[in-house]
Parts: C-alpha cells; structure tokens; sequence
C-alpha cells in the first residue's frame, strides 16, 4: 500500500529547475533510499513533502489525502517527521527539552491548565517525560537528558535529532544524510539503528544518502535524482546495474 | 546614610526596577521570536494603564471624545489591573496582525517591521489623545482603608517604606516569577524557546509559529499594560506620551541587560531602578542621566550587555 505519493512534483527556483516532474509512491513499512549527485534536488524533495517549500506544481498524497497546500506544522502532525543534513537541534534547550517540544503536538492541555498544573496536565506532562527518556534511552544519551544540546558531539546531536523525530510519533520518517561524518563503524551501527527503529514503530522510512554500500544495503527501493529528474527508480541491485545512474555518477563512457 | 533612607532606596529601586523589568520582558519577548524591537509596546503600556484607570470607574479628562464619562460600573483594583492587562495583550495581537504579520508573510526586511512598529506607536497615541484628552490622569487612591506608608522595622529604629511602592515592587515579583516558571517549565514555554532559537525547525515538529507568536505578542501586551498601571499608580498618567519616554527606558534596559536574554532583562530593569534611586532627592533632575550614564559605561566594557551572550555563528 502506498503511504507517500508523489505525483509530478517540480519546484522552480527563477530559471532553475529543482525537481522536475518527480514522481513516485513509497510503500509502507519500507526504507526507500534517495541518492543522487551534489544538487540533484533531495533535499528540495524533503521540503517540499514537509511543506516547507510549496511546489511549483504536482501533487503530494499521504496516506490518501491531499497534504500538497498544509502548512508544515499541520503535515508533522499528520505524522511526518524529518532529521536535517546540518543538524538543527535547539542548542539551548537540554536534550530532554528537545524531545519534549515535538511530543507539544500530543499533549492536550491548554495554555492555562499547564500553568496551574491540573491533575490531568500533571498526569500528561509525567507520562511525557517518561516516553521521552525511553527515547533518549535508546539512543543511548539518557543519562546527559539535562545536558544543553550544543554541547552534545557530533555523533549524539545526530541520535538526538532522530530521538526528536521520533517522539512526534511519526509513520514516515524523513531522513537527511544521516550517516554524514560518521566513520565506517558508526555507519553500520546506524544501519542497524534505522532497521531497528523501524520494526519497533512500525516505521516507512525514506533516506537521503551517500555511502552507496549502505543504501544499496538498507534501503528495499531507491530512487535516483539527477539534475531534478527522476532516472531510476527501483530495487538496490537494479538501480546500481542501470546505464541512466552509472552515467549521473561517472559520467558518460 | 541612615538606614531607613537605605532601605527606602532598595525598596524604592525594587518597585523602579522591577516595573522597569516587566516592561522590558515585553520588548525582549517579541525580539527573542521575531528578532525585532517592537516599537509599539510603549504605546500598549499607556493603554494598559488608561485601560485599568477606565475600569476602575473613575471619571475621564475635560478633553477628548470621552469628556466628562465614566464606565457605568467599577471594578476593584485586582480585578481592574488584570482586565487593562487583557485589554492590553489584546491591543498587541491586534498590533501583531496589522502591522507584524503581512510583513512577515511577504518575507520584508525586518527594518520595515521596525518602522511599521514606530507608525502604529504615532497612531495609538493619537488615538489615545482623541479619547482621552492630552491632561494627565491620577489614579484613586487604590489602598482603600491602608496606611499610605508601613514601618516595617521597630519604632527604635523605622524602616519606611510607601504601601503603593511595595505594591509595585510585590506586584512586579509575582508576574516575573510567573513568567520564569512559565516559559521554563510548561510546554507551551518550551514550545516559545524552540521557535526563539528556529522558527522552521519547530514547525516541522508540529509547533503552529502563527499562534505562538500570537500568544507571545499577547504576553508581551499582559505585562506591558501591567507595568503601565503600575507606573501610573506611582507618578500618575503624564498623558498620552506617557510610555514614550518609558519606552527608551526599558530599551536602555534591554541592551544593558544583553538583548533577548530573559535573565538580562530582569537584571538591567533592577540595576537601573537601584541606580536611579541612588540619586539624592535634590538631584532628582539627574535620574535619567544615571540610567543613560550605566548603560553608557556597561556598553563599554561588555558591548553584548550584562548577561548577553557573544553571537556564536553556525556554519
């Protein structure tokens, strides 16, 4: 079943063609890889399914619905969540803070009731706490929850963005190069964590990446940009077989 | 220097200062999310302070629209300080949406918003002039049955302290404890400190920006109207130009505190008022020049203000 469809998405930025005519459908429960070479448009395609860029033309359909005109916070709440390619945490709130501020959407209570602190909102805010230290649990920052995120390496700031992701309690989940700067150990110890993140949540999960043996090892379909365009579109071995993608990579022979 | 005449300083300094502070929490809150100083706040202070005046059910001036009338009840104190603040916040939201948001919607240079900040600021006192009059307003006597002043020290040795100062400065406590305990520890706060430090990343996490910015311009007005009573209720409502004058104060506060810091806020608003209450009763024509003197000074040795932090560049 298809939970993402993306039909003849182009955005224009003046005279450039970001994404042209784009289209393709992402199955739930998979992990669809996004490659492509430096400006092949990914990253647009990610704001343009969050809603922060809104398209030129084409359409977006989640889940059967129209999202292609909502506005960013309305498409998170609808269960879309996405990690950045330069991470952007809130440096100045802790890590707890961090993965609080995307379950807001999922507490109920109202300006007022959380400053005096009913019964109901108390019971939200400690149920709120508690799922979001068994995210920072399992990406293993837990015992630095009270720590700002700035001061956070690398490597945690990156589980720290996709634990903020998560705790939207998202059905897909967009990420940006998660594996940018991490070492070959790291990368497969992330391999395992999006595998991992996605049988326990039930998950789709569509990837931007470049560590071809990762993709090509992860991911069930891949889609292939170059230029905007979409040239290939298919499973790993497919893909990495097709003249149009050995062509984008290399150039022609 | 005797006791009693200290202590009047640090009580007088406290209530100075801790309006001061209010007030510039409402410039430092708006900055924090949108970057820019609102212009209008001054304004909304006076309103704040006409609004709370009008519900008490006192009589308007000799001049303006509303010559001679009064409300047809009047409220307490408490109750009419809280409905001039809502009316207020409600003044800001309008402010918001007329002169912030089509701005902010076109993606327009944030000096524009600056400007058009300034403009609506001209209008609402204009239109504060047309209703109210120029004269200047004195509030009732708010204590009702209390003593004008309290000894809170021993008849030995009297520590004075005027009642309506330590209304101001107790007054002034609670709506910046509120407001700490607010923005720190609820969601919503949290949900304020996220769009402060990136706007798009809290959207995408599910944060509607248009309402918390609604709801921050709303808080801004609240404490500005309240600091507005508060400041009337101590020198009297000079008039319609009331806040202008105030509104350089609390922008000297701002930027000696260290801009969009909330700490820095209530420190700079503090530092000001003891400053400006050190000045002997004889000088008093010098206040103004202390407050302006310290930022000065402040401005030279730590260009980012008290508590402000260095810009730290993302790369």
């Amino acid at each position: 079943m298809s939970l993402l469809a993306v039909r003849n998405m182009t955005r224009r930025f003046g005279g450039l063609l970001a994404v042209s005519d784009v289209s393709f459908s992402v199955y739930k429960g998979e992990i669809f890889g996004l490659i492509g070479p430096n400006g092949a448009g990914k990253t647009t395609l990610f704001n343009l399914i969050t809603g922060l860029t809104p398209p030129s033309s084409g359409d977006l359909e989640y889940k059967n619905r129209y999202i292609t005109r909502l506005k960013p916070h309305q498409i998170a709440e609808l269960g879309i969540a996405r990690t950045f390619q330069n991470i952007r945490l809130f440096g100045n709130l802790t890590a707890l803070e961090n993965v609080l501020v995307s379950q807001h959407v999922h507490t109920r209570s109202g300006v007022l009731s959380g400053v005096i602190g009913t019964p109901g909102a108390r019971r939200e805010e400690r149920q709120a706490r508690w799922q979001a230290m068994e995210l920072l649990e399992m990406v293993k920052l837990s015992d630095r929850a009270h720590v700002p995120a700035l001061s956070f390496s690398y490597g945690d700031q990156r589980r720290l963005e996709i634990a903020r992701a998560l705790a939207l309690q998202p059905e897909l989940l967009l990420l940006d190069e998660p594996s940018a700067g991490m070492n070959a150990n790291e990368k497969t110890t992330l391999t395992g964590f999006i595998r991992e993140i996605r049988d326990r949540f039930g998950l789709t999960v569509v990837l931007i990446e470049h560590h071809v043996p990762m993709v090509m090892n992860l991911c069930d379909r891949i889609a292939v940009l170059n230029f905007g365009q979409l040239i290939a579109l298919g499973e790993p071995a497919a893909v990495q077989n097709d003249s149009a993608v050995i062509e984008a990579y290399l150039g022609e022979q | 220097m005797n006791l009693t005449a200290g202590f009047q300083i640090i009580v007088n300094g406290m209530a100075t200062g801790g309006v001061y502070a209010i007030f510039a929490l409402g410039y430092t809150l708006v900055f924090s999310i949108l970057g820019i100083i609102n212009f209008a706040h001054s304004a909304v202070f006076t309103l704040g302070a006409y609004f709370t005046y009008a519900l008490l059910g006192s009589q308007f001036g000799f001049n303006g629209l509303l010559a001679r009338g009064r409300l047809p009840f009047g409220l307490s104190f408490p109750l009419a300080l809280l409905g001039g603040a809502i009316l207020a916040g409600l003044v800001a939201v309008m402010v918001e949406r007329l002169a912030f948001r089509p701005l902010r919607k076109r993606g327009a240079d944030p000096l524009l918003m600056l400007v058009s900040s300034l403009g609506v600021a001209v209008a609402i006192v204009n239109i504060i002039q047309y209703l109210f009059g120029a004269e200047p307003y004195t509030f009732p006597n708010i204590l009702g049955g209390l003593p004008g002043s309290v000894n809170l020290g021993t008849p030995g040795t009297p520590l004075v302290a005027r009642t309506v100062q330590l209304l101001i400065a107790g007054v002034s406590l609670v709506i910046l404890a509120l407001l700490t305990v607010y923005i720190n520890y609820t969601n919503t706060g949290k949900a304020l400190r996220a769009v402060a430090e990136d706007a798009t990343t809290a959207s995408l996490l599910g944060i509607n920006t248009d309402r918390l910015v609604l709801l921050t311009f709303f808080l801004s007005g609240f404490i500005g109207g309240i600091a507005g009573t508060l400041v009337g209720l101590s020198v009297g409502i000079t008039g319609p130009y009331f806040g202008i004058a105030f509104g350089l104060k609390g922008l000297s506060v701002i930027i000696l505190g260290g801009l969009g810091s909330i700490p820095g806020a209530v420190l700079g608003g503090i530092v000001i008022g003891i400053g400006e209450n050190l000045v002997p009763a004889e000088h008093v024509g010098y206040k103004d020049a202390v407050a302006f003197a310290l930022l000065f000074i402040v401005l030279l040795v730590r260009p980012q203000g008290l508590l402000g932090r260095t810009q730290i560049q993302k790369v």
